[in-house]
């Protein structure tokens, strides 16, 4: 996804749009620029990270601007398709978060109209059309040209002939204004305005905003004003700097038992989630992308489990386009930004076959927050890492929530047992710091397997295949490792061929009802040779027989074994990734949230 | 003028509190130890904090960060092997340019006796205290208003003022401090008591809070003097018929049952669930998450995090760790008792029991004044405790 910010007011709009870009730019980094409208209209763009671009920079003078900082999707990342793009006359300029769907016939029509295109990019179409929709009102010129755009998009566009003004435009991208005095922002998210205001007005889908110093107007693409009271937010940029950490994920991982504590707040007590409580669902259906995926594998295993209900989960970019099942499940959708496209589009569509949804993210006012019919938050505080770690666990103690009151209210959970599971979800917070008193013997083990490693397989069944999937994931993410996790019951079926002495595995064997399965499956992967790092329970005698290293964790229901387990694992791959000299909180041709199919 | 904060110590003599903590990390009054000696620090005027780390250091960086949230800028020198006071504040040395502070991270400090060393501050000082109890300090020997030495834990008691470890001191000492590592003095004690043969240090007695946390008992006297600044908040749930006499701090989310009997200073941190009819009496802490079960009655203890006393249970005079867990019917009244503390016994006047992070107690045990539990011990149902259990015990 990329990242857009926008200025008009009293101050010389370059360092603030920098400082601003900065603060997006995990977002998307591949390329970055910015357009100034001072006299006259002056642009500068440049690929690679935005220090890149601002060790270059013309002297740049006026009080109006936008800059962008872009994830390529159409086009590969270069200076020429970096944002923000212009027109043919050199005076307006627009920078671009999404896709515009319907861009190749929008170009053939404006190329055989005459216009020039200088890029590969779907966005070059969308700043050619408006010009010629052009007639001294950008206003009017923007809001023409959004009829004929089929697609997502959140826009800044600026005209050297209306100094002062930036018209921004939203659908299914998200766009934030800042209000202060005698200054207005426009951005993509929260952060990149933080420093300047904390009174913001979010911009819906399908609506438009006229920035100058003095106001912003929002309206819909009709040209109705739309009055909407600004909010404050109330959390701070302190909250997103690294505080004596090397990197922001081991920062965030270190703050995985405070993301616990804070989800459980005020939830534990009376089970007040804000679920559906009076309704009667048969099953339940997780749908996710990425690392929330696996928390919605892990999600499956636990409602089976504690509320005894059948339930499946779902990627969303599959979820999306396969037929529903007759019967009407409730649809839980998993989101850390809650801006995920792929996710947004499943919430759509599980609404429109009528099913009830239920969304869980990180992010208050996120667009899956507004989607879905209900939506519960985790509370792990700003993620700047593009790994997830802390959100990850953060998300599966809410769906343990969910899970419990479900089968309460569904009477098949006691209320003694249901006070037994409640005692372990609060001594989860101490399970994963005695995992994190371990990370000297985690990294020590990261040298020892990881450092020459190109291939690593990770092994677990049932609750914790799902893990092992994860934990292989953030191995790729960030050490570029080739990592892969297989439900251990399948190695005969393929996978023990691949398995050398030259093979790192790792493997998921605690006490969960696999485990005696799981050994024997070590035993055969032992066989081959392979480098064994087992991931056991404190106290387990027998496993060290069978592994060559061992990382433990508490011993504890194993239904709670994944938040430990995804712990070691992360911390694992960090450390990999760390050893290995890897941009570990920028990890190359990955973005934080994506917010394109 | 920039501020050092020692903060690397381990605390072995904290007993199985600072398992997965440091010393300074320890809860009273529901806020780490070091957070008062930082806010009295950004309330006097000193911002720069250089944070002396080392076990279990991730536990202070996680929480203070960058140390903006506290009005503080805190950088952090980690410190891999700890000889030594002197040692530790040496690491310090690339930063430090000019006259400096020195705290214990591990004392209850207040705004005042900032102040008082402040005062002091435009040359070597050392801030001192009266005590009753000088032969487990370092005691201060004076001529005049100056130092003469700094005599550890002495047989022989000539003076009931002693040092506590709070210090000005400039750059000329780093080169002193070299010297007497070579001759193996690790400890500042040492060098000042060298230092003062030749430059004069002032002793500034201060009348500002200063109680030093060395035992686990003596965290009881750190949450009491800490909550005699709590401010009165209610938020969460209060049900009806809930009494709650003098200053009471009641976190978010918390739900507070009918009948319950609250007799401040006490602060209940964020989550707390308090039974039907159940009594907390001061001076208490209970942390994030604490559940207490109806009739069950609290006096002047710690709770922390997670930790969860089950119905009809009495608890007195106690500190027990993160996740503790009880079932209905503990019984851990106090009294005087020999507690033993890495091999030492210690007498104390006052004191129940001392239960370490995880420790799972069945129902209705009975723990004699002065027992340690050390962490993850499993007590079984209608055992009683008395002496030391060790770390992950089980006990029949």
């Amino acid at each position: 996804m990329c990242g857009i910010i926008g200025y008009s007011g009293q101050r010389n709009a370059l360092p603030i749009l920098l400082d601003g870009l900065k603060r997006l730019e995990y977002r998307g980094y591949d390329s970055a620029g910015v357009a100034i409208v001072g006299s006259g209209l002056q642009v500068a763009k440049d690929k690679g990270f935005i220090a890149n671009l601002e060790g270059q920079l013309p002297a740049m003078q006026g009080t109006t601007g936008l800059a962008h900082t872009r994830w390529a999707t159409h086009g590969a990342p270069s200076k020429v398709n970096a944002h923000p793009h212009t027109d043919c006359t050199g005076k307006i300029a627009l920078a671009h978060n999404g896709i515009i769907e319907n861009f190749a016939s929008l170009r053939e029509k404006l190329e055989s109209e005459g216009h020039v295109f200088k890029t590969e990019t779907d966005t070059e179409s969308l700043v050619h059309l408006i010009e010629s929709f052009y007639r001294g009102d950008l206003e009017d010129a923007v809001r023409k040209a959004l009829h004929e755009v089929r697609g997502s998009y959140a826009i800044a566009v600026v005209h050297a002939d209306e100094p002062e003004k930036v018209v921004g435009a939203r659908n299914e991208s998200p766009l934030v204004i800042g209000l202060a005095p005698d200054e207005n922002f426009l951005a993509s998210d929260v952060a990149g305005l933080l420093k300047y205001t904390d009174k913001v007005l979010y911009v819906m889908d399908k609506e438009m905003v006229v920035l100058t110093p003095e106001r912003a107007v929002i309206k819909d693409l009709e040209g109705n004003v739309i009055h909407r009271e600004p909010e404050r937010i109330t959390w701070t940029l302190e909250d997103a700097e690294k505080g004596g950490f090397e990197h922001f994920m081991i920062k965030e991982i270190h703050e995985t038992p405070k993301a616990i504590h804070e989800t459980l707040l005020g939830r534990l007590a009376n089970l007040e989630v804000n679920g559906f409580l009076a309704e009667n669902f048969t099953s339940v259906k997780l749908v996710a992308c990425g690392t929330s995926y696996h928390a919605a594998l892990v999600g499956k295993y636990i409602f089976e489990e504690i509320a005894h209900i059948p339930a499946s989960a779902e990627l969303a970019s599959e979820y999306r386009y396969t037929q529903g099942a007759a019967e009407r499940p409730l649809v839980i959708l998993i989101s850390q930004s809650g801006e995920t496209a792929d996710t947004l589009g499943a919430t759509r569509e599980a609404k429109r076959r009528g099913c009830k949804t239920l969304g869980i993210c990180n992010v208050i006012g996120s667009s899956l927050s507004r989607e879905a019919d209900k939506t519960i938050y985790t509370r792990a505080g700003v993620e700047i890492g593009v790994a997830a770690t802390k959100t990850f666990v953060a998300q599966l103690i809410v769906l343990y929530l969910i899970a419990l009151r479900m089968g309460l209210d569904r009477g098949t959970l006691g209320y003694e047992e249901a006070d037994r599971l409640k005692d372990e979800l609060r001594s989860l917070p101490r399970a994963v710091l005695a995992v994190l008193n371990k990370e000297a013997e985690i990294q020590s083990l990261a040298a020892t397997y990881g450092t020459d490693a190109r291939d690593a397989y990770y092994l677990g069944r049932h609750v914790n295949y799902p893990v092992a999937m994860e934990g292989a994931l953030k191995l790729k993410e960030i050490s570029y490792i080739h990592a892969e996790a297989y439900a251990a019951g399948e190695l005969k079926h393929g996978p023990l061929a691949l398995i050398t002495k030259d093979t790192p595995v790792i493997a998921i064997a605690v006490d969960d009802p696999t485990y005696e399965k799981m050994r024997s499956n070590i035993g055969e992967v032992n066989a081959r040779g392979a480098r064994i790092l087992g991931v056991g329970t404190d106290g387990d005698k027998e496993l060290p027989k069978f592994v060559d290293d061992l990382i433990t964790v508490p011993r504890m229901s194993w239904i709670f074994s994944p938040v430990p387990v995804s712990v070691a694992l992360m911390l694992f791959a960090y450390h990999v990734a760390r050893l290995r000299g890897c941009s570990i909180d920028k990890p190359r041709n990955l973005a934080k949230s994506v917010t394109v199919e | 003028m920039k501020a050092v904060i020692l903060a690397a110590g381990e605390g072995a003599r904290m007993g199985p509190f600072t398992a997965s903590v440091p010393k300074v990390m320890i809860p009273v009054g529901n806020r780490p130890i070091v957070e008062y000696a930082v806010r009295a620090l950004v309330e006097s005027g000193v911002r720069d904090i250089l944070m002396m780390i080392g076990y279990r250091r991730e536990r202070i960086q996680s929480y203070f960060q960058d140390g903006k949230a506290f009005g503080a800028r805190i950088t952090y020198v980690a410190e891999p092997k700890q000889l030594g006071t002197a040692h530790t504040v040496r690491q310090a040395k690339p930063s430090l340019d000019d006259r400096f502070l020195v705290l214990n991270g591990s004392s209850l400090i207040d705004r005042q006796f900032v102040g008082d060393l402040l005062d002091h501050a435009d040359a070597p000082a050392v801030l001192i205290k009266e005590s009753d109890r000088p032969q487990e300090y370092g005691v201060v020997t004076l001529r005049g208003r100056n130092v003469v030495g700094i005599t550890e834990r002495p047989r022989e008691v000539l003076s009931n003022l002693i040092n506590t470890g709070a210090y000005v001191l400039d750059p000329s000492i780093f080169d002193l401090i070299d010297r007497q590592a070579e001759e193996g003095h690790h400890d500042l004690p040492s060098v000042l008591s060298e230092w003062a043969k030749t430059t004069a240090i002032t002793a500034v007695e201060s009348n500002g809070t200063w109680v030093d946390a060395r035992y686990p008992w003596d965290l009881l006297r750190l949450n009491e003097t800490a909550l005699q600044t709590i401010q009165d908040v209610r938020a969460g749930t209060i049900e009806k018929g809930v009494t709650i006499h003098g200053r009471v701090t009641v976190g978010e989310g918390c739900v507070i049952r009918s009948g319950a009997y609250l007799q401040g200073p006490l602060s209940l941190g964020p989550g707390c669930e308090i039974g039907a009819n159940a009594v907390l009496l001061p001076s208490t802490s209970l942390g994030k998450n604490v559940r207490i079960g109806p009739l069950t009655t609290i006096v002047n203890s710690i709770l922390m995090d997670d930790a969860n006393v089950g119905p009809s249970s009495v608890v007195a005079d106690s500190v027990l760790g993160s996740g503790v867990v009880a079932r209905a019917g503990l019984l851990a009244a106090s009294g005087p008792a020999d507690v033993s503390i890495e091999g030492e016994y210690h007498a104390v006047r006052q004191i129940g029991a001392l239960i370490g992070e995880d420790s799972e107690l069945g129902n209705g045990v009975s723990v004699d004044c002065g027992t340690v539990v050390n962490e993850r011990a499993r007590v079984s149902s209608g055992a009683r405790l008395r002496g030391t259990v060790p770390a992950g015990a089980v006990v029949h």
